[in-house]
């Protein structure tokens, strides 16, 4: 490994290698540069070098146990953590890949608005880990995935050099959208700089309803047929393990919790709740304004609460969905945000799971998208012209292949 | 092409799937970019993503160019064949193939036309939302190659915010999934890479969109102000005050007094500016938000205030508004139509930018425009038979995008770049910005095969732009727009 590379950094930006170890296997150099151009700097070199990078924000997403197959330096971008531009009455935003979600929803709130962004530990979790992880929460239909909110960005390529794609503004078609393709690379084929982000407006008002569901109901398809048309913010169901992890115990009857989400204007959150209470009743517990909103990041955080865990996405919107599947395994522990299609399953136990598991799980339309502490294969592989078109990609973008993604 | 290659395309499509003749061929010879006009060597039409597939393997072996085409509404040439070779129309490509009305989505054909859709949604209380004032006549591909807007993408969101995936050929003949009717893959998002690459990434031959409930309740407001920059800041103090219309449109005082000189809706003709804004949502807060938004309006300087009463007087009010583009075709023998973007809180000081560098000029000119996202749309007017004032013109429109790039927008915002903004790329992107795109695109369809030549200018391009400018083809027999 050449030399050069602590050079070009201040001292201060190399950091102990420990904290970023995968699989149990550090990288022989961890670099936490403090700007874009120490950042640039840091992949021209590692191109030079053939060394290879992995990019960290905050850590909050990804699977230590992993061991990725090449891996010399952790390169942090937590450091990039300024707010660039803040157009309240344009609705846009951007920001350095490092600003973590706290802090640009605490710099929103203050005018009223809304990061459509969502993701576990959100404290900690930066906007570039959140992009480049395609995260998203409960609220992933209401908001739209991070591609969908993303109008620009700054990228730095592997070999350091330093690109612009789309802009500023909601509208724009000028140009290919490299920064929409980078939304779930993961940290392949370039690294998020910055990012301008089309912003939402708060909600006037903000409810969660907290109901008991048994095993009956869950598989009784028509009693929730009403909902998705009702468009409520977000509906998550919860296996009664992971409803403990709830701040609302009082009158939770195991096994299921449900909780619905409403962020409208007054009027119509009201009438969305009265719609509800004829089809389900009341709820056993009803929180608003800050409650729910912390409410809210519990259910994300609840994505990474257990490992082992596996994550799938579906195109179902009735929780009847899940029924015949939760008596197999794990009917305790699992998180579906039914609206954003979105399940976390978390089998008891590591290892490899049945090749019938992730079949049956297709069979009912639940595609893995990540497995964490166990290893989950697609029941299907990726189509071979797809694969190829990856391949080309990253060819093209990063030949030298200086930027790894940790395993999933 | 041979007598042969046209056996060969009859024995992959048909006969009714291979158009050869010189009438047919000047057709597809442009899109609604006139002034651009390049015969194709063949048109095709296939009816199935097989018969695509084989056609561009066909292409391939021959190395023949393929330029994808849905209705040819384009503005920028996007349709265009400038180097010959195929025109591959999805024209009978136009079904809605399946619709799942509790899951809320559809796979459709890309020849289906937007407005179609939404028709043949209607009976299930759905509708899919990208609206582009073309949508009566513009396919759902071809709204997936320009990521069309529209009015209520304001709310809503553009094309790519409502495609779930894609079935697609590249450019070796592949067939490819991406996406699909899930909300998120894993990995990889390349279904909302190919939305807006212009059919030079792949041709979609089976889209899977998110429908939407139908609103419940909707409001259409007209207001009218003594200026253009009024009736802006009313745009603005909306949506400060966390209210998100589903439409907010501008007309300025030029593009009224052509549509109310022929359509007789009621317009002022004296408003410096008509502002159309249109609220939807659930039948309790509707009545609510119209007020606060009327409110607002008329805090800000509205003089009037026009409610619509029924539907019928809705849609005579955005006839109004989608009449622009034919009222302007009427007027003068040529006119330019522009679309660029600036951030929201700068269009008064932008349309302020356009009267003046077309007056500069000797230039008349009008606007209207996407209010609620910045979009604007200055229609130049000129005499087609004076070169003096098409070169002004074409002039002045690159200027106006010029200062679109300053003020921190964008050369397009729903248009394409096409061939008619191609030279502007360098001015809106750094070489390295560009070289990065052109090897994405690279990856993609590594022979330059698929629509060739458009978004990205070539090596040592210095061409200022179109030829020449003549009059716009205009279709009367077309209620609506493309802008």
């Amino acid at each position: 490994m050449s030399r050069a590379l602590p050079s070009m950094l201040d001292a201060e930006r190399t950091v102990d290698p420990a904290g970023y170890a995968l699989g149990g296997r550090a990288p022989r150099m961890a670099l936490k540069p403090g700007s874009a151009d120490e950042a640039a700097l840091a992949l021209e070199a590692a191109t030079r070098d053939h060394a290879a990078v992995i990019a960290w924000g905050a850590g909050t997403r990804i699977a230590r146990d992993r061991v990725p197959e090449r891996y010399d330096i952790a390169l942090d971008l937590s450091g990039l953590d300024r707010i660039l531009e803040y157009n309240p009455e344009d609705f846009t935003l951007t920001a350095e890949c490092g600003a973590t979600l706290a802090t640009l929803r605490q710099t929103l709130a203050a005018r009223g608005q809304e990061l459509p962004l969502e993701s576990p530990q959100a404290a900690r979790a930066t906007l570039g880990g959140t992009l480049a992880a395609n995260a998203s929460g409960p609220r992933r239909l209401r908001f739209g995935a991070p591609r969908d909110r993303i109008l620009g960005a700054r990228i730095a390529l592997a070999d350091g050099t330093r690109i612009k794609s789309g802009g500023k503004v909601v509208k724009n078609v000028a140009g290919y959208a490299l920064h929409r393709l980078l939304c779930g690379a993961r940290g392949r084929w370039g690294l998020f700089l910055e990012a301008s982000l089309k912003l939402a407006p708060g909600a006037e008002s903000r409810v969660a309803l907290l109901y008991s569901i048994g095993a009956g109901e869950i598989a009784d398809a028509e009693r929730w047929r009403f909902l998705p048309r009702l468009e409520p913010a977000f509906v998550t169901v919860l296996g009664a393990q992971a409803a403990q992890e709830l701040p609302l115990q009082a009158g939770l009857i195991p096994p299921f919790a449900m909780v619905i989400g409403l962020e409208d204007d007054a009027a119509w959150v009201a009438e969305q709740e009265r719609i509800i209470a004829e089809h389900l009743g009341l709820p056993i517990a009803r929180l608003e304004g800050e409650a729910q909103a912390a409410l809210v990041q519990k259910l994300t955080d609840a994505e990474l609460h257990l490992s082992p865990r596996v994550s799938f996405t579906s195109a179902h919107n009735n929780p009847a969905i899940l029924a015949p599947l939760i008596s197999t395994e794990g009917a305790g522990q699992f998180v579906h945000h039914v609206l954003a299609g979105r399940l976390h399953w978390y089998p008891r136990a590591s290892g490899t799971m049945p090749a019938e598991g992730s079949a049956l799980f297709a069979a009912f339309g639940f595609t893995v998208i990540e497995s964490v502490g166990v290893r989950y294969e697609p029941a299907e592989p990726a189509e071979g012209a797809i694969l190829a078109l990856r391949a080309r990609i990253g060819e093209a973008l990063d030949p030298i292949g200086t930027l790894q993604v940790p395993g999933r | 092409m041979t007598s042969e290659h046209l056996d060969e395309l009859r024995a992959l499509l048909g006969s009714d799937g291979v158009l050869d003749s010189r009438a047919a061929r000047f057709t597809y010879e442009a899109d609604a970019l006139v002034l651009e006009k390049h015969l194709p060597d063949v048109v095709v039409l296939p009816r199935s993503t097989d018969e695509v597939s084989a056609v561009v393997r066909w292409a391939r072996a021959r190395n023949l160019p393929v330029t994808p085409r849905g209705a040819g509404t384009g503005l920028a040439g996007g349709a265009t064949p400038e180097r010959g070779g195929i025109v591959l129309s999805v024209n009978r490509m136009d079904q809605l193939l399946r619709l799942d009305a509790e899951r809320m989505f559809a796979w459709v054909q890309p020849g289906l036309v937007n407005l179609q859709l939404s028709r043949e949604l209607s009976a299930h209380g759905l509708y899919y939302a990208p609206d582009p004032a073309s949508q009566q006549v513009s396919t759902v591909g071809g709204n997936v190659a320009t990521n069309a807007g529209g009015p209520h993408c304001l709310k809503y969101g553009v094309t790519m915010n409502h495609v779930l995936g894609l079935v697609a050929v590249l450019a070796d003949g592949a067939v490819v999934t991406l996406g699909g009717e899930a909300p998120d893959a894993p990995d990889f998002d390349l279904a909302s890479f190919v939305v807006g690459s212009e059919g030079t990434l792949a041709i979609a031959t089976e889209i899977c969109v998110r429908v939407l409930p139908r609103p419940a309740a909707v409001r259409t407001m007209l207001f009218d102000f003594a200026t253009v920059e009024e009736s802006c800041r009313a745009v603005s103090a909306v949506i400060a005050a966390g209210i998100i219309p589903a439409a907010m449109e501008i007309m300025d005082q030029h593009t009224v007094t052509l549509v109310e000189s022929w359509l007789h809706i009621g317009l002022a003709l004296d408003a410096g500016a008509v502002l159309l804004i249109e609220a939807d949502g659930p039948a309790v807060s509707i009545d609510r938000q119209a007020e606060r938004i009327a409110a607002i309006a008329r805090a800000q300087g509205a003089r009037s205030t026009r409610l619509a009463k029924d539907d019928q007087e809705r849609a005579a009010i955005w006839k109004g508004r989608k009449s622009a583009f034919g009222a302007y075709g009427r007027s003068a023998s040529g006119f330019y139509i522009m679309d660029g973007v600036v951030p929201r809180t700068r269009l008064a000081e932008a349309l302020a930018a356009v009267y003046r560098l077309c007056a500069e000029r000797g230039l008349e000119a009008g606007n209207v425009f996407h209010a609620g996202d910045g979009n604007l749309h200055p229609h130049v007017l000129f005499d087609a038979d004076d070169p003096r004032q098409q070169a002004a013109a074409l002039d002045v429109s690159h200027e106006i995008l010029r200062m679109c790039i300053r003020m921190g927008g964008t050369i397009s915002g729903e248009h394409g770049v096409g061939i008619e903004k191609r030279p502007m790329m360098r001015e809106l992107f750094a070489p390295q910005d560009l070289a990065a795109m052109a090897r994405a695109r690279h990856a993609f369809d590594p022979e330059e095969r698929l629509n060739p030549g458009k978004i990205l200018p070539g090596e040592g391009e210095s061409d200022p732009g179109p030829a020449q400018l003549g009059g716009m083809r205009v279709r009367p027999d077309v209620e609506g727009a493309w802008i």
